[in-house]
């Protein structure tokens, strides 16, 4: 090993030495290239320029104000095709249309029969079952379409039926409904139904 | 081929170094005043430049192709982002296996610590898509258009005429096709040419995302490959960097045996034409380089290999062809520049063996190995079993219940048929859900509830099961372990006695 001593002189005498020396070893001060130097001139005067409209003159649209609009947008296109869920006429109709009914009995069969199986006659058709009755006049959770969509959309947590509204959205939501409702008379006597 | 210009270069104005020299204590292609000093490398021929040309061709055109061949429906190599379906020569992944790219990245990590510990940087130098595309695709237009590197620094120097101006305008011109070709196949790779064909034919603002990206990318390319060049290699790249702490005495780089060079001197006439005419020997006994110089001319990162190995060589090997070709014409045997390590250039024994590679060697086979092991366990299928939502468990007048909702994604192209199984379960369970076989879409997903009910007579506590997913062909399983969860059985037990109820 060398013992430390001062560095050789650059063979350019355009290339300086720095004054600080640590441990012998010292630094040459080579300027850096104009093509990196114009990209942190840029990037400072760029930092301005967004810190001004941003900060300063409002020029550009915030984050908080894009995603308010976005999720009016959102709001807007799920109102225009949303329904009025509270309309019991309007269930009713849609009970009556195979349109509906038939893509209801799809989301049905895939999700609902673990419990309340294909002929939807849960546990009357078999003791065991987990879910009640759909078929019948009896209702738990009330049986005017309102309430039953309540029931579908919310779920009811303490017996394990899950909130669909949030997996399914509105539409799909209803058509199951449909196809629930498909299987009543419009004006029919509900009676309320104790759980077991 | 130019003779050697002899230095110094002509300087650009306003340079204030007085003769622009390679040296180890600055960087050649930034002048002392932080402007940039541009290249003229001269053209080389022999061996390594051939089978650089080659590789770099074969390169190229694997890049070019693989968006054209299709395997199984697919291209070759088909990320698609829109669908997340990523094909690899007929071997599809789905963005639920997006894990393995930590297998793919740290696999490649591996390979490059092992190349680099034994080989130095040969990936820069030969498979790199900043070298490939520069020395085979552009300096090629540049050398095409505007000669070799006396005529291009001649050209350059040379006041404006109509003549440089349609020749630099043709250069550039092919140089913005150059980048428009690479970027709209890369955009290829990402969503299949015939959807590159038809968004070049729709308006850009229907496509505005993939257009931006397709033009500011070929404006970087153009800007890299036309003015920023070894800059990317010396400044930018990180690899370069890196390359001292993977390499040692041992490690294959390129150097000059400055015990056979040196002291490099000027050849004299009388020394070649042999003693008869009576030829004295210097009074210092010349080594073999004759200082032609032609090892910085070829340069492309315009250093001076005689210093020994420098931060900015990227293994190009265009110094060893150039000097061979002179130790040729001189009669000397050729290797004056070559491929060797440190330890063989100062006259021992390069060791390939050494704690290092062992090491970076261990790692690599380790790392490939896990990664085998990970990607054969990779299904045409995935499935997932969560607890639905809710409470975790239901516990009724007869039964303690568990819901769970399964997951089934097909990765396949084709239908598949998929069948649900649960084992390990006891006694008087009662399973609803997945009593018949599932069939879903060409990589479609489904996600359906499955019900467990036990009697609370016959419960006994929590406990673990599994669920197994099989295709209808039998080619795959997927197990996965879930726990039915439920109350301390004596809970159970106590209610019941309290009630009354009899067990």
């Amino acid at each position: 090993m060398n013992p430390p001593s001062s560095p050789p002189p650059p063979e350019d005498p355009g290339i300086k030495l720095r004054e600080h020396s640590y441990d012998g070893i010292q630094e040459y001060d080579q300027r850096l290239p104009n093509w990196w130097l114009y990209t942190l001139y840029g990037a400072i005067v760029f930092w301005i320029v967004y810190w001004f409209a941003h900060m300063i003159a409002g020029l550009a649209t915030t984050d908080g104000a894009k995603v308010d609009a976005a999720m009016t947008r959102l709001a807007a296109t799920k109102m225009a095709s949303s329904i009025d869920v509270t309309n019991d006429k309007l269930f009713w109709e849609m009970s009556r249309n195979p349109v509906f009914t038939d893509a209801g009995k799809q989301t049905f069969v895939s999700l609902c029969v673990p419990c309340h199986l294909p002929s939807l006659r849960g546990k009357s058709e078999n003791p065991v079952a987990v879910g009640p009755d759909l078929t019948d006049t009896a209702w738990i959770h009330g049986g005017t379409p309102k309430e039953i969509y309540v029931t579908v959309a919310k779920g009811v947590i303490a017996k394990g039926m899950l909130a669909w509204e949030p997996v399914l959205g509105q539409k799909k939501t209803a058509e199951v409904v449909a196809y629930l409702l498909s299987h009543h008379q419009p004006g029919e006597t509900i009676t309320a139904e104790v759980s077991k | 081929m130019s003779a050697a210009t002899p230095f110094p270069k002509p300087l650009p104005p306003g340079s204030r170094r007085p003769a622009h020299r390679p040296a180890v204590d600055s960087v050649t292609t930034i002048n002392t005043d932080g402007s940039r000093y541009f290249l003229y490398p001269a053209d080389v021929r022999g061996v390594f430049t051939h089978w650089r040309q080659i590789s770099a061709a074969l390169l190229i055109a694997i890049y070019l192709l693989l968006p054209w061949i299709p395997v199984s429906g697919h291209p070759a190599v088909f990320l698609d982002i829109a669908e997340r379906r990523f094909h690899f020569v007929g071997y599809t992944l789905a963005a639920q296996d997006v894990w393995l790219l930590f297998f793919g990245v740290s696999g490649l990590g591996f390979a490059l610590f092992f190349l680099t510990a034994l080989f130095g940087r040969l990936w820069c130098g030969w498979a790199c898509p900043q070298t490939v595309f520069l020395e085979h695709v552009y300096r090629r237009i540049e050398r095409w258009l505007e000669g070799d590197a006396s005529a291009r620094r001649a050209l350059k120097l040379a006041p404006m005429t109509a003549s440089k101006f349609f020749r630099r305008a043709a250069k550039h011109t092919l140089y913005l096709v150059a980048s428009l070709v690479i970027t709209h196949l890369f955009l290829a790779y990402f969503v299949s040419l015939p959807e590159v064909w038809r968004m070049m034919h729709d308006e850009p603002g229907e496509h505005w995302a993939a257009f931006l990206f397709v033009f500011v990318a070929a404006a970087g390319l153009y800007f890299n490959f036309a003015w920023f060049r070894e800059q990317l290699c010396i400044v930018i790249c990180p690899y370069g960097r890196l390359q001292s702490t993977l390499t040692d005495d041992h490690t294959l780089s390129i150097g000059y045996d400055a015990k056979r060079g040196e002291p490099r001197g000027k050849l004299h006439r009388d020394q070649a034409t042999c003693n008869l005419i009576g030829y004295k020997a210097p009074e210092v006994k010349l080594g073999d380089c004759v200082d032609c110089n032609r090892c910085v001319q070829v340069c492309p990162t315009g250093i001076d290999i005689r210093h020994g190995l420098q931060m900015e060589c990227i293994g190009c090997a265009a110094c060893i062809d150039a000097c061979d070709e002179v130790m040729a014409k001189v009669h000397r045997p050729a290797g004056l520049i070559r491929y060797d390590s440190f330890a063989g250039l100062s006259g021992d024994v390069t060791r390939w063996l050494r704690p290092r590679t062992i090491l970076y060697g261990v790692l690599l086979v380790v790392g490939a190995t896990v990664a085998a092991l990970a990607f054969s366990s990779v299904k045409p299928a995935n499935f997932l079993v969560y607890r639905a939502g809710g409470a975790a468990y239901f516990v009724g007048a007869d039964e303690v219940r568990d819901q769970f909702m399964v997951r089934l994604v097909n990765k396949r192209t084709a239908p598949a048929t998929f069948i649900v199984s649960t084992e390990g379960l006891p006694a008087g369970l009662r399973q609803s859900g997945f009593e018949s076989p599932v069939t879903l879409a060409p990589m479609a997903e489904s996600v359906s509830p499955l019900v467990l009910q036990i009697d609370r007579k016959v419960y006994t506590g929590p406990f673990k099961f599994t669920v197994r997913v099989r295709d209808a062909a039998r080619t795959f399983t997927l197990t996965r372990e879930v726990e039915f969860m439920g109350p301390d059985a004596r809970l159970l037990e106590e209610e019941d006695h309290d009630k009354g109820i009899k067990r």
